[in-house]
């Protein structure tokens, strides 16, 4: 500690307490009556707008090694770095073609996480094991670089340098992330979703000011452009090759346009099937919001496209460049080093404090995404089907901590160029989960099966190629690039291919001899409706997306609530509209009075706009059932939207209002 | 608890140009990013930036407007938010 400077070190704890305290009072930030469920904890409601999914989106997706890592790339390589914002570009056009549909069918079905959503659309408990699978995998080393960011900002800031114990070493860490595994545990997506308003405002400030001010330092653009240019066109001694590519070539193996074009697309395509943006997008109180920002979100790409150009700034630095050479040539380090060389003292604080920060929110959202994942999928999939949501939430709470610590140990225990290359493969990896996730919101028509046998092949493949990748200081993992018919491409845009062809093929296969397809719990609407009340979420005290729905807005007229139209949907499927439970079924066991639901099918529920013009009947027995629930049982006749694929009613026995409406319109 | 079916049509099928025109500037968006070779260039330079690096940085802009457009015109089809409670299929 010996090196470390007072006044920078002090600003970066003093934001790390800032935000520390943030996070424990994100607990009580649009406060829930029972925090104790899984759409309180790890979606906070459901209930965020436009801005604050702006400022999570943007803090989950944009992170702290994108900080470190894009220009270290950019420096390091030239201009292939720059695909990180070519592929920012592509992601919100991507996204806006499925994220919403699966935002709307999520919402109705109370799906809470992508792997829920594969299991209620193709009736398989394997394929939804496959995607959990794949999405905690590919997150664990995610969330480890996420430490690998911070450990850059520490290493340069001198912090636990000079001790050669790993623990001592990495006790900075360790705090950071316990107080990151207790807020998280306490307050669940609230913590990250308030501290990015804290984070977002510091790398704005950062980039701007860096932006703005250091080419002025360096000599003007011109300078910066012309360093880089001349560096990376000379050769370099060691490979006999160029250093790297300052505009990408269109020929010859290594930085191609190909190459660039296919992992701009490949990791465009991988990012919001990443559990924790879709956590994020999930989190969102309305489908408008998850449009809305998709064209807001390019906002952030231009900061994007800024920062990677604080590799080349790094270039021109001199200063920069030899201090990177002495810490092994680590060119992680350059843009703090960049920062600490050009900055005062309190504002390189500030940056490393941002960078610290934008580390937490997105490793928060992480665990948070990997938790549910487990929880929901594996969990209750497999061990305990009956689990109560508040067991589900503190299986999730504790899986959280697991989770955090699993990744620390990871990103302290393994090489960092292990580390960050697992990180390029988590990204092949998460791909393999999109034919079923995007393919499944657009159609039914792929096999269950199939599916699988295409997944478990482009996952193997993946592995295999970016296994074998090599170069000249790292026999695996080296790279997410392969040679593919003479070309260099990103593995895994091939692996996903491969994946779509066998999926494709057996498809085919498997429907001509009428292989069992499983039971699609989803019905073609429930992809585009946009219902303002969320499924089954605790009553929340203040405000929030639950309220919309609530009896206080009778007067208005468009109450828009979800009931279980059971007869409905048992006409859609050609049954009797009314059947009598048989004994001992949970739905009269539990208190449904007369149920009528059979057990084989899904307590369905369904999203009603209700008017006096189109559902007379339904509106006046609904303004009736909501007077009587709210002025004699002085509750909120909200009902609880609540979706399940088996057992029937077994859940819907807490769904008060819902039994009481179904006893009205029997009568 | 008569609940009349609302028989919709298929909105893409019922405004052909505003889905065309959707399409196009969802795609154009993918398109004009993932064709490098449109400005993999140095010249023209705009200031000190050449060409490849400005293209990206000024880029996205013009991708929000167009998913901003994009959003706009999916309303004018009715596919999102008006059908949150409709029965039909």
């Amino acid at each position: 500690m010996s090196h470390v400077n007072a006044t920078t070190f002090t600003i970066v704890v003093v934001l790390f307490l800032v935000v520390t305290l943030t996070g424990f009072a994100a607990a009580r930030w649009r406060r829930a009556e029972d925090m104790m469920h899984l759409n309180e904890w790890g979606l906070a409601g459901r209930g965020f707008g436009t801005f604050i999914t702006w400022f999570m989106l943007g803090g989950d997706v944009y992170t702290a090694y994108t900080y470190v890592a894009v220009p270290a790339l950019v420096f390091g390589s030239g201009a292939i770095g720059m695909f990180a914002v070519s592929y920012t570009i592509m992601v919100y056009p991507i996204a806006i073609i499925f994220l919403p549909r699966l935002w709307s069918v999520s919402r109705v079905h109370n799906y809470v996480t992508p792997a829920d959503f594969i299991r209620g659309r193709y009736g398989s408990r394997g394929l939804s094991l496959a995607a959990a699978f794949t999405g905690i995998l590919a997150l664990m080393p995610y969330i480890a670089l996420q430490l690998v960011g911070i450990q850059a900002v520490l290493t340069v800031m001198g912090v636990g340098t000079s001790s050669n114990n790993t623990f001592v070493k990495n006790v900075p860490l360790f705090v950071a992330f316990i107080v990151l595994a207790v807020f998280t545990y306490v307050s669940g997506l609230r913590a990250p979703a308030l501290i990015s308003f804290i984070k977002d405002t510091l790398v704005y400030v950062m980039v701007l000011v860096a932006v703005f001010y250091i080419p002025t330092k360096l000599g003007g653009w011109g300078h910066i452009f012309g360093t880089a240019q001349t560096h990376f066109t000379s050769i370099n001694p060691a490979t006999k090759k160029p250093y790297g590519t300052f505009i990408p070539p269109s020929k010859a193996l290594g930085n191609t346009q190909l190459d660039f074009a296919t992992l701009s697309l490949g990791s465009a395509m991988a990012l919001f099937l990443y559990p924790h943006t879709i956590t994020g997008a999930l989190a969102s109180k309305r489908r408008y919001v998850v449009k809305r920002n998709m064209s807001l979100l390019p906002i952030y790409s231009i900061l994007l496209g800024l920062i990677a150009l604080l590799g080349y700034m790094a270039l021109a630095d001199k200063t920069t460049v030899a201090n990177v050479k002495s810490h092994d040539g680590n060119a992680q380090l350059a843009v703090p080093f960049l920062f600490q060389h050009m900055f005062p003292s309190w504002f390189a604080g500030v940056v490393f404090g941002a960078v610290v920060i934008g580390a937490l929110v997105p490793a928060a959202i992480m665990a948070i995404a990997a938790a549910n994942l487990f929880t929901r999928n594996i969990f209750k999939e497999f061990f305990k089907p009956d689990a109560t949501p508040r067991l589900e939430t503190r299986v999730s709470q504790w899986v959280s901590l697991v989770v955090k610590f699993g990744a620390l140990l990871f990103a302290v225990e393994l090489p960092h160029t292990f580390a960050i290359n697992l990180q390029l493969l988590g990204g092949v990896w998460i791909l393999q989960v999109a034919p079923m996730l995007v393919g499944g919101l657009f159609t039914r028509w792929f096999d269950r099966w199939a599916l699988l046998a295409g997944w478990l092949a482009g996952m193997l493949f993946g592995t295999i190629a970016a296994y074998k990748s090599s170069s000249p200081t790292v026999s695996h993992w080296a790279s997410s690039s392969d040679i593919e018919f003479g070309h260099t491409v990103y593995i895994g845009l091939s692996a996903v291919i491969i994946n779509l062809v066998i999926a494709v093929i057996l498809s085919v296969i498997f429907r001509a001899l009428k292989v069992p397809q499983g039971a699609d719990e989803t019905l073609p609407h429930q992809y585009t409706v946009d219902p303002v009340s969320g499924p089954a979420v605790p009553t929340p005290a203040g405000v929030g997306p639950a309220t919309a729905g609530a009896v206080g807005d009778l007067p208005q007229l468009f109450i828009t609530t979800v009931v279980p139209p059971v007869a409905t949907l048992h006409r859609a499927r050609g049954l009797p509209a009314s059947r009598p439970l048989p004994k001992g079924d949970p739905c009269r066991t539990n208190g449904h009075p007369g149920g009528f639901v059979r057990h084989e099918y899904p307590c369905r529920t369904r999203t009603l706009r209700l008017t006096p013009k189109n559902h007379p009947s339904l509106f006046s027995y609904w303004v009736v059932a909501s007077l009587v629930w709210h002025r004699y049982l002085g509750m909120v006749a909200r009902t609880p939207l609540r979706s399940r694929r088996s057992m029937a009613c077994r859940q819907c026995s807490r769904c008060l209002a819902g039994t009481f409406f179904r006893c009205m319109t029997r009568r | 608890m008569t609940q009349p079916a609302v028989q919709r049509t298929n909105p893409v099928r019922a405004h052909p140009w505003i889905s065309a025109t959707i399409a196009l500037l969802i795609f154009g968006c993918i398109f004009c990013t993932l064709y490098v070779p449109i400005y993999a260039s140095i010249t023209p330079k705009a200031g000190d930036f050449p060409f490849f690096y400005f293209y990206l940085l000024a880029y996205m802009p013009v991708v929000a407007i167009a998913l901003w457009i994009v959003m706009q015109l999916q309303k004018r089809l009715g596919v999102d938010g008006t059908d949150s409670g409709e029965e039909g299929k």
